[in-house]
């Protein structure tokens, strides 16, 4: 069975199978304050998103994760940070802006720069903590044995284990397509034209898949309850429990608040 | 017509998948390739048809070496029907799928249409031209994807598994078109797991165990020999084995064993 | 009262396609192992569907005639009856699995929970079913990276764990290499004794190994049914399948005068060895 220490083959997933405290704490209580977390972000200065950044990675590295956090930060935030850079930095024409040779500089702009970007790093690593230690099987267990939509857990759950068999679909067919004599390397003209017979058999395969699969799980009388029953769900504390709710009572008078004020 | 010269092949990083293959081919062979799951086989297939390029040695197809040319130039000397014809159906008619091929080759439009009705005749789809591919039943689809490739008259076919799911009369049909195509000085592989379906077509047998050639050789030889059979996960087919459980010379075929079997009696009724 | 009636049943997926099943009528036991043999559009699949109550639905009616399980026809079935009595498994491995679960273990308890049993019970169900299918070593694997031939043998103990009382089984080795399929038709010959099983195929072998009464079905039809023999000495039998070559080679002693009369032909190489074995004069 899956547990919190046991990895997951699939390579799609970023979860770090760990048993540190945070991977312990119960899915749904990790989904709401990465909720709060992100709402409270947009309320805070620069210098609170810091703080929120430099906990959330620290956490991230007391789960095991953070070599998987260096990893999407640098991959996520540098190409973002080189467009910032250029349009806040160099581009927009700002009173404060400095010359240096050839190019001119706006600290004002990269103070913005700066602001934005320690806002995007605090939502990712909140939302990469949340990931790491989340394993999505675990997730789908909490919110089954909570009374969530059998619907809505699908809609999580199928994406994730699909992606990978759909992509060696994809790539079968792009073999299959090239040694008929399609030729996927040459001009632009003729990779746009090699698109449809590229497209179009991953739609009718996959639509296939879907109208077969729907069948298997009316066979198997998905949603003809309106609950399931769920072995080994995770463990929610009643101190969990009070936890959501204050945080869930907190988000709509923190909204009001940024707004009123 | 195909030259396989001491070829390995590899995954980036990993072990190998074929060792040190040598094998060639000619016009109007037949080629069956055969082994367990994970022998190679597959492997073999997309070094055939250009999409793997070997780690080691090298493939020549109609002169034309798989390492150093595109892989849609590589279809235009040897073509590829595989198992799943959905993978690649594209077009709203079968007419049109079977064109798609034809339409990359220097042809007129009045030689290709010919060409794809002939090929539909011989396809036994001339009635299903103006249907959607998907339409069609399991056997006639890929009957579609034949007929697609034939359409390109390549030197070389490669068939993988075109027997599976087709019923007798389907399968009699392909076997026809295999012969054919054989007498037409075609180079054919085939890979397949119907041993009866070997016996009954193929020039050779190619054995793979391991990654390892384990065999190049007649039929007849191979399905005798246990050693070989057994090295290739593979049972000699029924009418060979009885044959040879009943001191036969080996048949192939009901049709062999029938006559092997009245010469034997009579043989003997004439001698007791 | 049949487990399973179907009453000249007429049926085509649309107003305008061409009609796959034309008043076909058939009966089904509990406790029956029957295969239903067919060529390539003969309509295996579609009758199949049909007995598992896959179809109808949606605008996929009959033309005229019904399916009636336990004498009550498909749609007066809610989901949750329909899902304990018959459970279908089809010809592609990955199409079967329900896209849900992460684990083995749990694409095996998803069936059951959504049934709303006791944890206990799931539990023992989803045991039982692993050691059938031999899926223990497998129960922490992802099923999406299973082999073609374990993601069946999931498939099969998916739809065991629902108890039904007939499993419909559609060409369940159609895509597997020889040793793949008797691996798996030998764990199918392992299941409990008292499961109807429906198999529908088109290849003779399979049928052979598992079932007790074959029905043949030709352009939608019912042509033939009965035993192994009866099937196989029908004449569009080996125009639809061939038939085996042993049995091919004697039927070609047998047209030449060379065949002991009322020595049955040979189904299987065993049989025809020691038939051969034992013809010692050949007339003519």
């Amino acid at each position: 069975m899956i547990g919190q220490g046991n990895p997951h083959t699939g390579k799609t997933l970023l979860f770090v199978p760990g048993n540190s405290f945070i991977h312990r704490i119960n899915p749904l209580t990790k989904l709401v304050g990465l909720l709060w977390l992100a709402a409270t972000t947009f309320m805070l200065p620069p210098m609170g998103m810091a703080v929120v950044f430099i906990a959330a990675f620290a956490f991230g590295v007391i789960a095991g994760a953070g070599a998987v956090f260096v990893r999407r930060l640098v991959l996520t935030v540098t190409p973002f940070a080189i467009a910032l850079f250029v349009i806040h930095g160099l581009l927009i024409k700002r009173p404060d802006m400095i010359d240096y040779g050839l190019i001119s500089l706006s600290p004002g702009g990269l103070t913005y720069m700066a602001h934005i970007l320690v806002r995007v790093a605090a939502l990712l690593t909140a939302s990469m903590l949340f990931v790491t230690t989340t394993h999505p099987a675990i997730l789908l267990k909490s919110l089954d044995s909570h009374g969530i939509s059998p619907g809505i857990a699908y809609l999580i759950s199928s994406p994730l284990l699909l992606i990978e068999p759909f992509s060696a679909r994809a790539r079968a067919i792009r073999d299959a397509q090239q040694a008929r004599g399609l030729d996927l390397n040459g001009s632009w003209k003729a990779r746009i034209k090699a698109f449809p017979a590229l497209l179009i058999p991953l739609v009718t395969l996959a639509l296939s898949d879907l109208d077969q699969r729907a069948s298997v799980l009316d066979g198997r009388a998905f949603r003809a309850r309106p609950f399931r029953v769920v072995l080994d769900a995770p463990v929610d504390q009643p101190y969990e429990r009070w936890l959501r709710r204050l945080l869930l009572l907190a988000l709509p008078v923190q909204i009001g608040l940024l707004l009123w004020l | 017509m195909l030259q396989v010269e001491d070829v390995s092949f590899h995954y980036p990083g990993g072990v190998n998948v074929l060792s040190g293959i040598s094998f060639s081919a000619g016009a109007g062979e037949v080629l069956a390739l055969v082994g367990r799951n994970g022998a190679g086989k597959s492997t073999l297939l997309r070094l055939l048809n250009g999409l793997r390029k070997p780690t080691r040695g090298a493939i020549s197809i109609d002169g034309r070496n798989t390492a150093e040319t595109p892989v849609h130039l590589i279809s235009h000397s040897i073509g590829t029907v595989f198992q799943s014809p959905e993978q690649q159906v594209f077009n709203a008619t079968v007419r049109d799928e079977v064109m798609f091929g034809p339409k990359n080759l220097p042809l007129t439009a009045q030689e290709r249409d010919t060409r794809v009705a002939a090929v539909l005749a011989r396809t036994r789809l001339t009635d299903q031209a103006g249907q959607h591919p998907l339409d069609l039943d399991q056997a006639q689809r890929r009957f579609v994807a034949l007929a697609s490739v034939l359409a390109t008259q390549p030197p070389a076919l490669l068939l993988d598994e075109p027997q599976r799911g087709l019923d007798a009369q389907s399968r009699s049909l392909l076997e026809g078109i295999i012969l054919e195509e054989k007498a037409a000085g075609r180079c054919i592989v085939i890979v397949c797991h119907d041993m009866e379906f070997v016996a009954r077509l193929a020039t050779r047998v190619i054995a793979l165990a391991d990654g390892a050639l384990s065999a190049d050789t007649t039929p007849a030889d191979f399905f005798s020999n246990s050693r070989l059979t057994s090295e290739a996960s593979v049972e000699a087919p029924d009418i060979l084995r009885l044959s040879l459980a009943l001191g036969l010379s080996p048949c192939l075929t009901p049709a062999d064993f029938a006559g092997a079997w009245l010469n034997h009696h009579h043989l003997n009724a004439s001698q007791g | 009262m049949a487990l399973i009636a179907i009453e000249n049943l007429v049926f085509a997926y649309g107003p305008k396609m061409p009609v796959i099943l034309d008043g076909l009528s058939l009966s089904i036991e509990a406790g029956e192992r029957v295969a239903i043999l067919g060529g390539n559009g003969s309509g295996k699949t579609t009758l199949a569907h049909w007995i598992a109550g896959w179809l109808p639905r949606a605008a996929m009616n009959a033309t005229s005639g019904a399916v009636l399980a336990n004498g009550k026809a498909w749609p007066a079935w809610t989901a949750l009856e329909r899902a304990e009595a018959v459970q279908f498994v089809g010809q592609i491995p990955m199409q079967q699995l329900s896209g849900f679960a992460f684990t083995v273990y749990d694409e095996l308890v998803f069936g059951p929970g959504n049934l709303g049993l006791e944890p206990d019970e799931i539990r023992k169900r989803a045991d039982w079913a692993l050691d059938i299918c031999n899926l223990r070593h497998l129960v922490d694997r992802d099923p999406f990276t299973l082999s073609g031939g374990e993601q069946q043998r999931l498939s099969i103990a998916a739809a065991l764990v629902m108890h039904p009382k007939a499993l419909v089984l559609d060409e369940p080795t159609g895509n597997f290499d020889p040793e793949s399929r008797d691996n798996l038709l030998d764990q199918i010959n392992r299941l409990p004794s008292d499961l109807t099983i429906i198999l529908c195929d088109m290849a003779l072998k399979p049928a052979l190994a598992i079932a007790k009464r074959f029905v043949l079905l030709d352009g939608g039809r019912i042509v033939a049914d009965g035993g192994a023999q009866e099937i196989l000495s029908h004449p569009r039998t080996s125009a639809i399948f061939g038939m085996p070559a042993v049995m091919e080679a004697a039927l070609l002693l047998q047209q030449a005068g060379h065949w002991p009369a009322g020595e049955d032909l040979p189904l299987t190489f065993g049989r025809a060895q020691e038939q051969f074995g034992r013809i010692t004069h050949v007339a003519g």
